[in-house]
């Protein structure tokens, strides 16, 4: 007690920043590095594009707009993508407040229901949106931007929402494990 | 008929745990097969083309970026050098350490655009030197989370991003200026019952005997973080760029400060910031673009009418429709963040406002405001739940000290209700 105190705030200098608590990830079969890079990569695009645009339009008079529909591209891929690792890490943004509670076994039957409800929609999604590519590309749509054909673009639904269902299977399919097995690999 | 089955299953799936997109999707995506039972598809083909084009807004680009900006800042030790600038300015005695935690988060507000960014950033810094100076790590945990909630009205906002995607007529740099009156009162609103608490229970004795940082060395080290709410707000109304271009130019100085300046950021670092930041960003975007799908199956089923007239006439006149609304508002908000309350209960919401012509800009501080609540309300408060891991209690330790700033934030919200000016007067001043 009467040692003499550090000083207030000066002293976390030293100490590192917490870098969070980092949150192991649960043992998946595909390995997550493979959005994680994706993930990476198009948030680096989407940040030096934007500041490339800014630049641009200071040193010179040229406006770099037809950029725009690049990056909302870019971000809806990432939102997919992105999402795609949000499952399978389970981040998703959910209640939890009922199905955190209880049994163990209605706690695992919920986890899955969530998993299923996941996979289900995703997999409706990529479905339909099959139709849409098709339809892209058999009346030969350009985008309004660009002109490039719109089958580019709208291809990627169909792909990375099948990727989102099957992260969902995935899910699923380690949350019906049992709660022995589970026990040692829980969330933090 | 349809239009309850359609609230039915998504609080249903969402009470069992179901992520809300997936919820909002499927819900939406069951009626509109529903109600077109006759069409080509049962009329689904609208739910791909409702995805796609919910996310497909240039606006919503801001999203990412300004997490990104909060991610950045949040390990450049900015945050750490504004704390030791702000002791040296008000000094040491009991009560100033929370006071200073405060301050710094309505600082930090003005660079990041997200609450849980904001109470990382000081929680990092402020609940170590404040059980330190012999705080309850629980008090400390509470104050920070509560602070940090000023960061969602404080521009950048990327609350207030979301709700001018989705009205039309509240653009994005007349509802940063509304936030700022609004947010700067619920911060020094925050600090009267947080000062007055330390007092009472006669916590942080310790802290008269620390020494108090020498004014000039913390001034010269806090100056970087010092211009950058300058660059990015100022910029802004300067009108050099917008909104995402401000979080950019934001990134790249964070990045500049953070590795050439402070040295706390680390090249292999950057691959986590943006990971995070990245799947964070789909997180909120993939709410943003299923909600679209559920948006969708509300405005083709036509039932938002039929309600909005009924509670119109309730007969229980302005204010008593907006009490109402903020009770059920406040309801949802301890169980629902802040992004998914908007895109749920903007479009239900719009018609009753346009009915009472209150002002879209008003109304959305009025909602920022009691997501802000949200953010530090128990159970489900994503700020207390960042600064009790860092300070290592239980969320439930914090309620008896959450309460008091809980009013304190409610009483400004009142304030802003009944003196709208308050929320309006900058941006008309700036000629929004």
């Amino acid at each position: 007690m009467s040692s003499a105190p550090e000083p207030g705030a000066q002293l976390d200098a030293a100490s590192p920043l917490p870098t969070d608590i980092p949150a192991a990830d649960e043992p998946v079969k595909v390995p997550l590095a493979i959005e994680d890079w994706a993930t990476v990569v198009i948030m680096g695009l989407l940040a030096c594009i934007t500041f490339a645009n800014v630049l641009v339009r200071y040193f010179t008079d040229q406006s770099f707009a037809w950029t725009e529909e690049f990056s909302v591209f870019l971000m809806i891929l990432l939102a997919m993508i992105g999402g795609c690792a949000a499952v399978a890490r389970d981040r998703h943004i959910r209640i939890e407040y009922f199905s955190e509670s209880g049994s163990m076994a209605r706690r695992r039957r919920l986890a899955q229901f969530g998993a299923a409800m996941v996979a289900l929609l995703f997999f409706l999604i990529a479905a339909l949106s099959v139709r849409i590519v098709w339809d892209d590309w058999r009346f030969e749509e350009t985008s309004p931007g660009v002109g490039l054909p719109q089958w580019w673009y709208s291809i990627w639904l169909p792909i990375v929402c099948t990727g989102i269902g099957l992260r969902a299977v995935g899910l699923f399919i380690r949350r019906s494990r049992t709660p022995r097995e589970e026990e040692g690999q829980e969330r933090p | 008929m349809i239009a309850t089955l359609l609230f039915v299953a998504f609080l249903a799936m969402m009470l069992l745990g179901v992520p809300i997109g997936a919820a909002l999707g499927l819900a939406g995506a069951a009626c509109i097969a529903l109600a077109n039972a006759d069409a080509q598809w049962f009329g689904l083909l609208a739910v791909p083309q409702n995805f796609y084009a919910g996310l497909g807004k240039y606006p919503l680009l801001a999203i990412p970026m300004f997490v990104l900006v909060g991610s950045i800042f949040d390990r450049s030790g900015v945050a750490l050098r504004l704390v030791n600038f702000a002791i040296a300015i008000v000094g040491r005695g009991p009560g100033m350490l929370p006071l200073v935690a405060i301050v710094v988060a309505m600082f930090l507000g003005g660079i990041s655009g997200s609450g849980p960014a904001n109470a990382a950033a000081v929680g990092s810094v402020m609940i170590a030197a404040m059980s330190r100076a012999g705080y309850p790590a629980s008090y400390s945990a509470s104050v920070v989370g509560a602070a940090a909630a000023t960061d969602i009205l404080i521009p950048p906002s990327v609350a207030f991003i979301v709700y001018s995607v989705l009205v039309p007529g509240a653009s994005v740099p007349a509802l940063f200026a509304a936030g700022m009156v609004p947010g700067v009162l619920a911060g020094l609103a925050l600090i009267v019952p947080a000062v007055w608490m330390a007092r009472s229970h006669n916590m942080g004795q310790l802290e008269s005997s620390l020494p108090r940082p020498p004014f000039w060395k913390s001034l010269r080290e806090a100056v970087w973080g010092l211009a950058a709410p300058v660059l990015i707000l100022g910029g802004m109304r300067m009108g050099w760029f917008t909104p995402t271009e401000a979080a950019v130019v934001a990134v790249f100085y964070g990045l500049f400060v953070g590795m050439a300046i402070h040295r706390t950021i680390r090249v292999r670092d950057l691959f986590v910031i943006l990971r995070e930041s990245g799947e964070l960003s789909a997180v909120i975007l993939l709410v943003v673009s299923l909600a679209g799908i559920f948006a969708y199956s509300l405005s083709t089923l036509g039932v938002i009418d039929p309600v909005t007239d009924a509670i119109v006439h309730s007969g229980l006149g302005e204010y008593g429709v907006l009490s109402l609304l903020i009770l059920l508002l406040i309801t949802v908000g301890m169980f629902l963040d802040g992004v998914s309350i908007f895109l749920i209960f903007v479009p239900l919401l719009w018609p009753i406002v346009q009915h009472y012509q209150w002002d879209p800009v008003w109304f959305g501080v009025l909602l920022t405001l009691k997501v802000a609540l949200g953010q530090f309300t128990p159970p489900l408060a994503v700020n207390l739940m960042v600064s009790c891991r860092i300070a290592g209690v239980r969320m439930e330790e914090t309620v008896r000290w959450v309460g008091w700033m809980l009013v304190a934030m409610f009483l400004v919200m009142v304030a802003v209700i009944v003196w709208p000016q308050l929320a309006l007067w900058l941006p008309h001043y700036l000629g929004y």
